[in-house]
């Protein structure tokens, strides 16, 4: 079995039959063997996928590939492109993220672009604030911006049920649960 | 009545002219004819739209047990010789006859993928995804359009065209009958088409069930306005998460300014781009065409 931390990335190619990604049964099959590695790396949150070795993709592909592992684990485990330079590639992950409503991320070191569907509105200082560090709590962007805590909780909450970013449980200083946000790199 | 004849006219032919020819005449597919000649007279020039359509529609007529013949008037000097060397007879159904006779040599076989420019004809063969059809059709887009600066991403593009085409001819056309996928790079008319071909049901039909169901709305579209949505926003009759293959090969082929004819049983769309890319006012429409089965795409891609 290969071995994984979240500091070796996932090598789509290694699940292809092809360094091409072309239709629905193919990404089907990829998918497949993507989940049962997935499965076997239960301690695993965030997948950092590589595009090394694959030279296209089609969108029914992306769609059936990473775009739809990263929403089937929407909220428990992240999936961000480590390598995704190919314009053509870009567009159609982007295509088939889009169409799923499934965000994904491609990190250039500490710069972030989403692929796909984009955070509202009235999300977007959350989610800029949160790509900047490990990890947040709504507390500190309340105090940051001037909102209330309810309301950041709430921009937060919608940024982690709609797949931008992902959280944990953690006990409070003052006693209590708090969700703590991570962003997915 | 006992035989139709499709007298082609002399000149170029593309796929509007050629449609312009089933349009004013009698229907082939239609009727009680036990035959159908198409003539070929000295002169006569086909465009790879026009030649995949036409292959496609002499199988169709051989399928249903009727007499094809292909009448060249001058033998396999003129556009006879030219089909053979794109491969064109070694994609018609061996009952359908050639006169004066079929090409000798598979002429295909010999000059395939060596020709800058040339048209080559792809065989979808319905039970076996052949994944080197894709590399050799975009392989001959970049040896052909080597000198241009966007030949990467042209060739690219071509690539999604053809890969979303064709795997929509496996997923949806349910055909009992190959389909053919084809380009050619024009360098007189610096233009290039990409088009793909199946004999099956017609993307509409397999589309409209599943829309009364999900989008009450847009199965309620005429039949030309329901099939330039497919190419606008993406449906699919597996739901709102599908569908984003075609309207992915809309987005890239935009880039290109191409315009996309789309032929299905009996309607057809020419959609010519626009500011917002393609658009219902930016079609060409035409309806109770004659019966020509499953769904014709074909990208014309401007060069220059």
């Amino acid at each position: 079995m290969k071995r994984m931390s979240e500091n070796s990335p996932l090598l789509l190619r290694e699940f292809m039959t092809e360094d091409d990604g072309w239709g629905r049964p193919a990404g089907r099959e990829t998918f497949a063997k993507i989940l049962s590695f997935v499965e076997s790396h239960p301690g695993v949150v965030i997948f950092r996928v590589s595009l090394k070795g694959v030279r296209r993709v089609d969108i029914s592909f992306a769609a059936e590939t990473i775009v739809e592992i990263a929403r089937k684990y929407r909220t428990f485990k992240g999936f961000c492109f480590a390598d995704l330079e190919d314009t053509d590639q870009q567009e159609n992950w982007n295509a088939a993220a889009d169409r799923a409503k499934q965000p994904l991320f491609k990190w250039h070191g500490e710069l972030p672009a989403i692929i796909g569907p984009q955070p509202s509105q009235g999300t977007v200082d959350a989610l800029q604030f949160a790509l900047v560090r490990p990890e947040v709590r709504a507390a500190e962007f309340a105090t940051v911006s001037g909102t209330s805590i309810t309301n950041a909780s709430t921009k937060f909450k919608q940024l982690w049920d709609q797949g931008f970013l992902l959280r944990t449980e953690r006990n409070a200083e003052s006693g209590g649960v708090e969700f703590v946000y991570r962003r997915i790199r | 009545m006992d035989e139709i004849l499709v007298q082609l006219p002399t000149g170029w032919i593309n796929a509007s002219k050629f449609e312009d020819l089933l349009r004013f005449g009698q229907s082939p597919h239609e009727g009680h004819c036990s035959s159908v000649r198409f003539r070929f007279p000295i002169g006569c020039q086909l465009m790879t739209d026009a030649i995949v359509r036409l292959l496609s529609m002499c199988n169709q007529l051989d399928y249903c047990v009727k007499r094809v013949i292909l009448d060249f008037e001058d033998g396999e000097g003129g556009v006879a010789g030219y089909l053979n060397r794109i491969g064109f007879f070694d994609c018609l159904a061996p009952q359908i006859e050639v006169s004066p006779g079929r090409p000798a040599t598979w002429a295909s076989q010999i000059f395939r993928g060596q020709n800058r420019g040339v048209v080559e004809i792809e065989r979808i063969d319905r039970h076996h995804r052949d994944q080197t059809v894709l590399d050799r059709l975009s392989d001959a887009i970049s040896v052909a359009c080597a000198g241009r600066e966007d030949v990467k991403d042209l060739t690219n593009s071509a690539w999604m065209i053809f890969a979303e085409l064709i795997d929509n001819v496996f997923s949806h056309s349910e055909t009992p009958l190959d389909g053919f996928a084809a380009l050619q790079v024009y360098r007189g008319g610096n233009c290039l088409k990409v088009t793909v071909s199946d004999s099956g049901r017609g993307m509409l039909e397999t589309l409209r069930p599943a829309l009364a169901a999900d989008a009450p709305q847009l199965a309620k579209l005429p039949d030309i306005e329901l099939l330039v949505e497919v190419f606008r926003q993406g449906l699919s009759r597996h739901g709102g998460s599908r569908g984003c293959g075609l309207k992915g090969c809309a987005d890239k082929a935009i880039k290109f300014r191409a315009e996309l004819d789309v032929r299905l049983p009996s309607v057809r769309v020419l959609l010519v781009p626009g500011r917002n890319g393609y658009s219902p006012n930016k079609a060409y429409c035409y309806s109770h065409l004659p019966l020509v089965w499953g769904t014709h795409v074909c990208f014309t891609i401007e060069l220059d």
